[in-house]
């Protein structure tokens, strides 16, 4: 019988103390496994004759889908993460003022015909994909691409789950729209708080991603986090998520969905609703897929921290925005 | 990256994008409604006050008379973006205007000191008429 103590990463709640005893536990080769989420190590007794090493890897596997690592040494992320952030702070500031910039610019607000075709709501997707509505839905693609890419979940099929989800929805919307006429109207109030909620999730998500909760270990809610962590799993999840960005705040899409309103039909309005979802799909994609290949790279930590910085700046300028929009505060802006 | 030079190139890009947007907007294009004071009739006993929708509102800020019924023209010119979303909330209204058009909204008879704001769906842009 021996005792081996090894380092864990990913622990942040007390639940995740419970989850990883349980699981070592079922081990066979493990008499007892106990977990200290102050010193992020766990004590492990072992009849097993295999190295420190190795054990630390056999144990890792099956705890490792959860998002939680083993290993003998401390690994040395943590102490490389305060260096980094300087470095990201920079990038994802000036990531943010490009955008800006190209709102403020004018270049987005080119002349699109009258008439909605399903050609010309392609085009306004293309556009809508860069311009401010990216703030919200953008701003929540790219946090919970990250975030999901973060933590290790089979995020190919996440997103590909979410954007199917995104453009079905939009069609089949289009032509409920499309059908009903004008016996329905999408609630401004509604989309508004949407709006705040998406903000706030982008917020939590990108100080989360900056590291902040991590590190200074801010006692948050442990539910939220086995929130995130139980929902990443489902895969009804993205389909949902994918089918809830119809709703949220976007200008272009509320457009969109007027035109789709008065098209008169279930099915030319289900054409204009795809074909705008389909023009906005490039940059969504972008951003997921684009995230990922960061996220799998050398430059992991930069990229996640980089993408907090711009994820916390939409969020906050979706969420300013969306209190203007309710008249709870003045404007602060005019982009 | 030194931690002083990153420090201070943050606070240079924040206060950038602080003036990005708390700063004017560039002149609207197209709908010939930049110049404040200008977008302000009287006709027929109305008070009828312009206003230009795309890629925000324009003028931003008007100033108007209190005490006689007033009208507000929203022009729109293939306008897609949020400035189509429009709310008032003083008056409750709210509506996604048509993408080229003329939305005349009455706002019944403005107060001295009591200014109108109507801002798009996802308060990004917005607009100010003052009653004097």
């Amino acid at each position: 019988m021996k005792t081996y103590t090894f380092h864990v990463s990913g622990t942040h709640c007390p639940s995740c103390k419970i989850f990883i005893e349980d699981t070592l536990n079922s081990e066979d080769s493990i008499q007892s496994a106990r977990v200290d989420l102050k010193q992020e190590t766990v004590e492990v007794e072992t009849s097993s004759e295999e190295s420190a090493e190795k054990l630390a890897q056999v144990l890792t596997e099956s705890i490792h889908s959860h998002g939680y690592t083993l290993s003998v040494e401390k690994v040395a992320i943590e102490k490389g993460g305060s260096d980094v952030i300087w470095k990201a702070l920079p990038i994802g500031l000036l990531l943010l003022a490009l955008f800006f910039s190209l709102q403020k610019s004018g270049i987005l607000n080119l002349g699109i015909g009258s008439e909605t075709t399903p050609a010309t709501s392609f085009i306004i997707g293309l556009i809508a994909s860069v311009s401010s509505c990216l703030a919200i839905v953008g701003g929540l693609v790219l946090s919970l691409s990250a975030k999901v890419s973060e933590d290790k979940v089979s995020d190919t099929k996440t997103f590909l789950l979410f954007h199917t989800g995104r453009v079905l929805s939009f069609a089949l919307l289009g032509g409920v729209l499309g059908a009903l006429g004008g016996a329905i109207g999408i609630n401004f109030t509604l989309t508004a708080i949407l709006g705040l909620v998406a903000s706030l999730v982008m917020l939590l998500l990108g100080l989360n991603l900056v590291g902040v909760f991590a590190k200074n270990k801010i006692a948050l809610p442990s539910g939220i986090f086995r929130f995130f962590r139980k929902v990443e799993h489902r895969t009804l999840t993205p389909l949902i998520l994918g089918f809830a960005t119809f709703f949220l705040p976007c200008g272009f899409t509320q457009s969109m969905q007027v035109s789709a309103l008065g098209s008169g039909s279930f099915v030319s309005g289900m054409l204009i609703m795809f074909a705008f979802a389909l023009g906005t799909l490039p940059m969504l994609l972008l951003l997921s897929f684009g995230s990922a290949s960061f996220a799998h790279g050398r430059h992991a930590p930069l990229f996640f921290k980089s993408a907090g910085v711009v994820v916390i700046g939409l969020g906050l300028f979706a969420l300013l925005g969306g209190l203007a929009g309710l008249g709870i505060i003045n404007p602060l802006f005019n982009i | 990256m030194n931690k002083a030079a990153s420090i201070i190139i943050a606070l240079g890009l924040v206060l950038g994008i602080g003036i990005l947007l708390v700063g004017n907007s560039r002149n609207n294009a197209g709908l010939g409604l930049d110049q404040a004071g200008q977008n302000v009739e009287v006709r027929d006993g109305f008070q009828y006050i312009t206003i230009g929708a795309k890629g925000g509102y324009y003028p931003k800020v008007s100033t108007a008379k209190a005490g006689i019924p007033t009208k507000l023209i929203i022009k729109t010119n293939g306008t897609y973006d949020c400035s189509a979303a429009l709310v008032i909330r003083s008056i409750g209204f709210q509506k996604v205007l048509s993408q080229t058009g003329e939305e005349v909204i009455d706002v019944g008879t403005p107060v001295a000191g009591t200014p109108l704001r109507g801002t798009c769906s996802m308060g990004m842009y917005n607009f100010l008429i003052n009653f004097d």
